[in-house]
């Protein structure tokens, strides 16, 4: 690998292109050979929600499990998700419900650049 | 693999949630024991969660000089902007802890840490 990249992303599935532009950049960055690991964090998470069906959008919840099947670490803080009614089993094939301490400490600290969307 | 990490203070108190997010996310980085130096600059607008004289207790929301103390007790560092808060509220006391700095200062701190987050 020629390096570890770590995604902060705290935007919503809609609303904005955030969660796309993350998914965009992910794909870029496997594809060039980086290690990419994202973190979803307070409005971050909903991109990992089961079941999402946008008519006219991307559906990120799909795209998510794509870039996962890549390579991708997809983890969303859990507390941010219980707090928006979300629990463990309703996350997309391919991403995981864990937490600051654990994983994303993790993530930090073995990351050579981390990029934050939000808002 | 980072050791240190800033975060970037920007959004004022309780209108949104992100400085408490970012104290979280700040000590989460300390506690897992992954991160040595976990550093927050408030700057802009992020300067007016420095004020000692904030009282969220008025609004029912989690308050941002918990989340500060919180930092301090795992020997996180917190700085604030000297001229952007001045520019805001003028000289007022601040929080306990908190450090007040200058720009000159703040780009050698930036410069100072492997990673940067904003919130």
């Amino acid at each position: 690998m020629k390096g570890t990249l770590l995604i902060h992303l705290r935007s919503g599935s809609m609303m904005n292109m955030d969660s796309n532009l993350t998914v965009k950049l992910a794909r870029a960055a496997l594809d060039k050979g980086y290690n990419v690991r994202i973190f979803g964090y307070g409005e971050g998470i909903t991109p990992i929600k089961e079941g999402q069906d946008p008519k006219r959008f991307p559906n990120v919840g799909k795209e998510l499990t794509e870039i996962a099947e890549k390579g991708a670490t997809i983890v969303v803080c859990e507390t941010c998700c219980v707090a928006r009614g979300i629990h463990r089993g309703e996350e997309v094939k391919g991403s995981k419900v864990g937490s600051l301490t654990n994983d994303l400490s993790k993530f930090v600290s073995e990351a050579d650049r981390i990029l934050t969307l939000a808002r | 693999m980072a050791q240190s990490i800033l975060i970037l203070a920007t959004k004022a108190p309780y209108g949104t949630e992100d400085f408490f997010a970012g104290a979280r996310f700040a000590l989460a980085m300390l506690a897992s024991g992954s991160i040595s130096r976990s550093t927050v600059l408030m700057v802009g607008d992020g300067t007016l969660n420095a004020v000692a004289a904030q009282n969220p207790g008025a609004i029912a929301m989690p308050s941002n000089v918990e989340a500060i103390n919180d930092l301090a007790d795992f020997e996180g560092e917190v700085y604030v902007l000297e001229d952007d808060l001045k520019a805001r509220v003028g000289d007022v006391p601040i929080i306990d802890g908190v450090k007040r700095i200058s720009w000159e200062k703040a780009r050698e701190l930036i410069a100072d840490h492997e990673l940067v987050t904003t919130f």
